[in-house]
């Protein structure tokens, strides 16, 4: 075991290593369970199994009361082993381990039967045969409770520091949180500036402040936290550990490293603007159609009374939403990754629009064509400007999805030709000055990191959590988070808000001298393991689980050798090991042969 | 279909400020109980203008299907009153369809309507004090040129609608000459019967343009076929004749009082905009019943020869003379000639897609 890790004693009652007394108990679940499944012949059937000394039924298992049952029966009936059959574990494994561990006992004596999701929900119509199977499914968990050791849960050591890569305005407010919070912060950060994609001219909404304004401010306060360190043109050449120990080297420009030590990793990259291909949309046709982060950047220092824009006077605008964004297999061609983008980047429809207010306000006498697919102006105040672009006569066209307007260029002028659902389907023609291309956010190429850190993508290539709305901003690595657009598209407000959530999530994380981790990892049986070295062929997290000569009994022998802070518990090597020598604590073949040795009797 | 961005600022030159918000949901139309599948309104039409699809709207048959309930401009979620639109719509058709451009300029500048009609009324009024002959005939000769005046005012307009909604598209003359459309659309002249499909129809605005209409009618058919001679004859209450007047005056005034008392209360939708013209027209429609009623009492009163009767008959005359010039062929009042010729039209349009209605080429037509 590593120098980091230490063990602490959970169990306070020696019981479990009497006899085994296993209580079960089944759930009601309100009628979600009782409704399908004969709950009393449940109870009555599982009273007569061996090694069971209480067998209850009860309406509500999570309610005060029913976890008042559990704890009495181990204090009172020398219960030394607890079976719950009910919901998913997903929802009350831990508060029920917890009961558990109130009544004095090993916290992971504990079984989980889930026969609601597995049972009563996908059976409704077959009483008795959801009533069988739920028999069988809680005689296997009594058979695998009979079969666990008490466990201890994973102490690791912990740096108190968070790394931040990437310094745009997610980063930034991570840093500034984590230091909030009581954890020093570094920022790694790939260009010469802080501010990412907002370190440029324009207004953004909601406030219509300057880009480099709401960056600015937020690099102000991290560049005079003392909390906070910055690494400015750093590359990250490697990063590696695990949670409460990671190691991030930064590879200055100068060729000089910085080697950051750090108990949590906050992902900050970013995103990349989509860059349209020659002829989408009409791009590289003409000077005279532009995207809208290059409209932003002329468009703040044009003054005067007239808009003058590449040596001519622009008298109508048109945006094209969409662009890059919610593409469709075969009638878009795909990127560099050889796929289409078919989400949605969730803030250009607001940003074109208020961009196009700011262009009217400034030169009303423009007319100003809007053609979207559907107007996305979700969020705070954001209906708003839509309703104003409407007053401020902007015209909308609303193109089918799966159509793709055309865009000509005739003696200067742009014309397009789009289908339009609100004006009952008619193919209109508009001629305009200028077109603006309404381009999306597009995931960054952090390749390097990706392949270091093994962080898993979602389908859409970003960086993807746990789970989107249980554990929105973790990453499936622990010690990993999440903020800002490296996970989608977001505005500034999410971004902020998800930058936030990460920092405190690696505070929380961070917060105790060690962190606990769940028990459930690989345990070798040094006795058993001869040595082979199959096992870590199989293994796919760095690092987890390697070949070491050790001292056992006396004698020096290569064994397999488990670090159960990067163990993730998968099982695959326990799958190739012939002697059994290498097994996953709290999920060991003998339990599984025991499980479906009690389901496939009878 | 090309995009005219500057088309929806002219329409609202007569109106409907509002139209802008419009994000074409389509509640409104949803909500018209007179909206149908071959004559959908209002949102059809407010995008038309949006887009600028001139010839679509002079073209559409649905701004005179429209009677104004309202519940469009109650349903709409941007405010964007479309009800009121369907209202500027009208306004501005009449002054598209009206070719001597005068109606398009009174909508511009009311006040120069408003004056004119009132310098009418007075430079006539002063004429008809001074005049040493004889009234009676001179009012014979005006009352009949009314109708001269009227009909071919009309008649231009009918033209018009025709050749934009028919002939443009048709590129043939085609009539109907089915009955139960003939009988349709006199019944809707006579009745505006479509009021009654307004789901939460308003009886008391149906009934003021009802009384109106009748009343309006009846005094245009007493004047213009010199049915009263008020300064040669003395008329009395048992008469026919001051049957038809008292129904047509009381009518009017009733009406006419019902609709300005609305304007003023604004407490509906189809009264809480009114354009100058609109008061304009209540007003004179007012001063025409109530002109024409105390002529007529005080002729029976008093008899012929005296004094008071010949100052209020001229009075009469004066505001009808104004009227006639100014607000007849001018204003909206042409509407009540509209609404049933558009039901007409509709069923030609359908009896024209099956194949049904009479058909000429005619050889100026390509
Ligand atoms: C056209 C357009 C208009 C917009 N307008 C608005 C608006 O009006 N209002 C609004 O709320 N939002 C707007 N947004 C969204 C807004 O830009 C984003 O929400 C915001 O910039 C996200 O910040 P971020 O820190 O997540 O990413 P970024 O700004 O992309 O910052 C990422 C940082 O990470 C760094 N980095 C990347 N890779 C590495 C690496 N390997 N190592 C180290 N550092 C790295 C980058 O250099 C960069 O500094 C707009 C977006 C677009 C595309
Ligand atoms: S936010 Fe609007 S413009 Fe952007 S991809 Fe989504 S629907 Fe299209
Ligand atoms: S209800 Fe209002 S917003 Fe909707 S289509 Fe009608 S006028 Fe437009």
């Amino acid at each position: 075991m590593s120098e980091n890790l230490t063990e602490k004693e959970h169990t306070v009652n020696e019981n479990y290593r009497q006899k085994p007394r296993v209580a079960v108990y089944v759930c009601h679940c309100g009628g979600n369970i009782s409704d399908v499944i004969d709950v009393k012949r449940v109870a009555q059937e599982l009273s007569k199994y061996p090694n069971v000394a209480v067998s209850r039924e009860y309406a509500f298992m999570c309610s005060s009361t029913g976890q008042d049952y559990i704890v009495d029966d181990i204090r009172n009936n020398g219960i030394n082993r607890v079976v719950v059959a009910a919901c998913s574990p997903a929802l009350h494994e831990l508060t029920f381990r917890g009961a558990l561990s109130r009544a004095g006992l090993n916290p992971y004596l504990y079984e989980h039967v889930n026969i609601r999701e597995q049972s009563s929900w996908v059976h409704k119509n077959d009483k008795e045969g959801a009533t069988v199977k739920a028999i069988a499914l809680i005689k296997a968990g009594v058979e695998k409770i009979l079969r666990q050791d008490p466990l201890n849960s994973i102490r690791v050591e912990a740096v108190h520091a968070a790394a931040v890569i990437g310094g745009g305005i997610a980063g930034m407010r991570a840093a500034l949180s984590c230091a909030d919070n009581g954890l020093e912060a570094v920022i790694i950060e790939k260009s010469d500036s802080l501010g990412g994609n907002l370190n440029r001219k324009g207004k953004v909404y909601p406030s219509n402040r300057q880009a480099f304004e709401v960056a600015g401010e937020l690099s102000k306060k991290v560049l005079s936290n003392p909390n906070i360190k910055v690494y400015l043109n750093s590359e990250i050449s490697f990063v590696g550990g695990y949670v409460g120990n990671f190691q991030v080297n930064g590879k200055k420009s100068d060729g000089k490293f910085e080697k950051v030590k750090a108990g949590a990793i906050i992902m900050a990259t970013g995103f990349d603007h989509y860059k349209p291909q020659k002829g989408e949309y009409g791009a590289g046709l003409s000077d005279m159609v532009i995207t809208l982060p290059q409209f932003e950047s002329v468009f703040e220092d044009l003054d005067g009374k007239k808009f003058i824009f590449g040596g001519r006077e622009i008298s109508s605008v048109a945006f094209m939403h969409c662009v890059g964004s919610r593409q469709i297999d075969g009638l878009d061609k795909p990127g560099k990754n050889g796929k289409v983008n078919d989400y949605c980047s969730r803030i250009c429809c607001t940003a074109a629009i208020s961009a196009a207010n700011r262009l009217k306000e400034k030169f009303p006498e423009t007319a100003i064509y809007d053609i979207y697919t559907d107007m996305r102006t979700y969020g705070m105040e954001h209906e708003e400007y839509y309703k104003s672009a409407s007053e401020n006569d902007i015209i909308f066209f609303r193109r089918p999805l799966e159509e793709r307007p055309q865009v000509e260029i005739k003696e200067g002028k742009i014309h397009i030709k789009t289908r339009d659902i609100l004006t009952m389907n008619e193919e209109m023609e508009i001629e305009t000055d200028l077109l603006v291309l309404s381009t999306g956010l597009m995931p960054r190429d952090i390749s390097d990191l990706v392949e270091y850190m093994k962080l898993p993508k979602s389908a859409d290539g970003f960086l993807q959590e746990v789970h989107p709305k249980l554990r929105p901003v973790e990453c499936a690595n622990n010690g990993i988070f999440l903020a800002g657009t490296v996970q989608g598209p977001m505005d500034i407000r999410e971004t902020l808000q998800a930058a936030n959530t990460a920092a405190v999530k690696a505070a929380a994380l961070l917060s105790a001298p060690d962190i606990p981790l769940d028990p459930f990892v690989a345990v070798v049986d040094e006795d058993k393991c001869t040595g082979c070295g199959l096992c870590p062929a199989e293994c796919s997290y760095e690092g987890a689980l390697v070949m070491t000569e050790k001292d056992v009994k006396g004698k020096k022998k290569k064994v397999a050798c488990v670090n159960p802070a990067l163990c993730k518990g998968c099982g695959a090597c326990a799958a190739v090991c012939q002697p059994r020598a290498i097994n996953v604590a709290g999920w060991t073949l003998d339990q599984f042969d025991a499980m479906v040795e009690a389901i496939a009797k009878e | 279909m090309k995009v005219n961005p500057n088309f929806l600022k002219e329409v609202k030159k007569y109106g409907a400020f509002d139209i802008s918000k419009c994000f074409n949901c389509g509640n409104c139309t949803a909500i018209c109980p007179l909206s149908a599948q071959d004559a959908s309104f209002p949102r059809k039409m407010i995008r038309y203008a949006q887009v600028g699809a001139e010839k679509e709207i002079e073209s559409s048959l649905e701004p005179w299907l429209c009677y104004y309930c309202g519940e469009c401009s109650d349903t709409c979620p941007r405010q964007a009153y479309p009800g009121e639109f369907m209202m500027t719509l009208r306004r501005y058709l009449i002054a598209k369809y009206d070719l001597t451009g005068i109606s398009a300029f009174f909508y511009r500048f009311p006040w120069v309507q408003n004056l004119l009609t009132i310098g009418i009324f007075a430079v006539s009024l002063a004429f008809f004090l001074s005049y040493t002959g004889d009234f009676q005939e001179l009012a014979a000769k005006i009352e009949l040129a009314f109708p001269v005046y009227v009909t071919l005012a009309i008649a231009a307009y009918v033209f018009t609608f025709y050749r934009k909604t028919i002939l443009e598209k048709a590129k043939k003359f085609v009539l109907s000459i089915n009955f139960s459309n003939i009988k349709e659309t006199l019944i809707h002249g006579l009745t505006q019967k479509n009021f009654a499909g307004c789901s939460d129809t308003d009886w008391t605005r149906w009934i003021a343009h009802l009384f109106v209409m009748s009343g309006y009618t009846l005094t245009l058919v007493i004047s213009n076929l010199h049915l009263l001679e008020p300064l040669k004859v003395q008329y009395s209450v048992s008469e026919f004749r001051t049957f038809l007047v008292f129904y047509a005056a009381s009518a009017i005034i009733l009406g006419g009082f019902i609709m300005m008392f609305r304007r003023a209360a604004k407490k509906v939708q189809s009264s809480s905009f009114s354009h100058s013209s609109d008061w304009l027209f209540v007003i004179m429609l007012f001063l025409i019943g109530l002109s024409t009623l105390s002529a007529h009492i005080s002729n029976i009163i008093l008899g012929p020869e005296d004094k008071i009767v010949e100052l209020l008959y001229k009075l009469n005359i004066a505001v009808e003379v104004a009227w006639i010039i100014v607000i007849v062929p001018f204003t909206k009042w042409i509407h009540i000639f509209f609404r049933p010729m558009a039901v007409y039209l509709r069923n030609l349009k359908k009896e024209e897609a099956e194949g049904k209605a009479l058909a000429f080429s005619l050889p100026f037509i390509k």
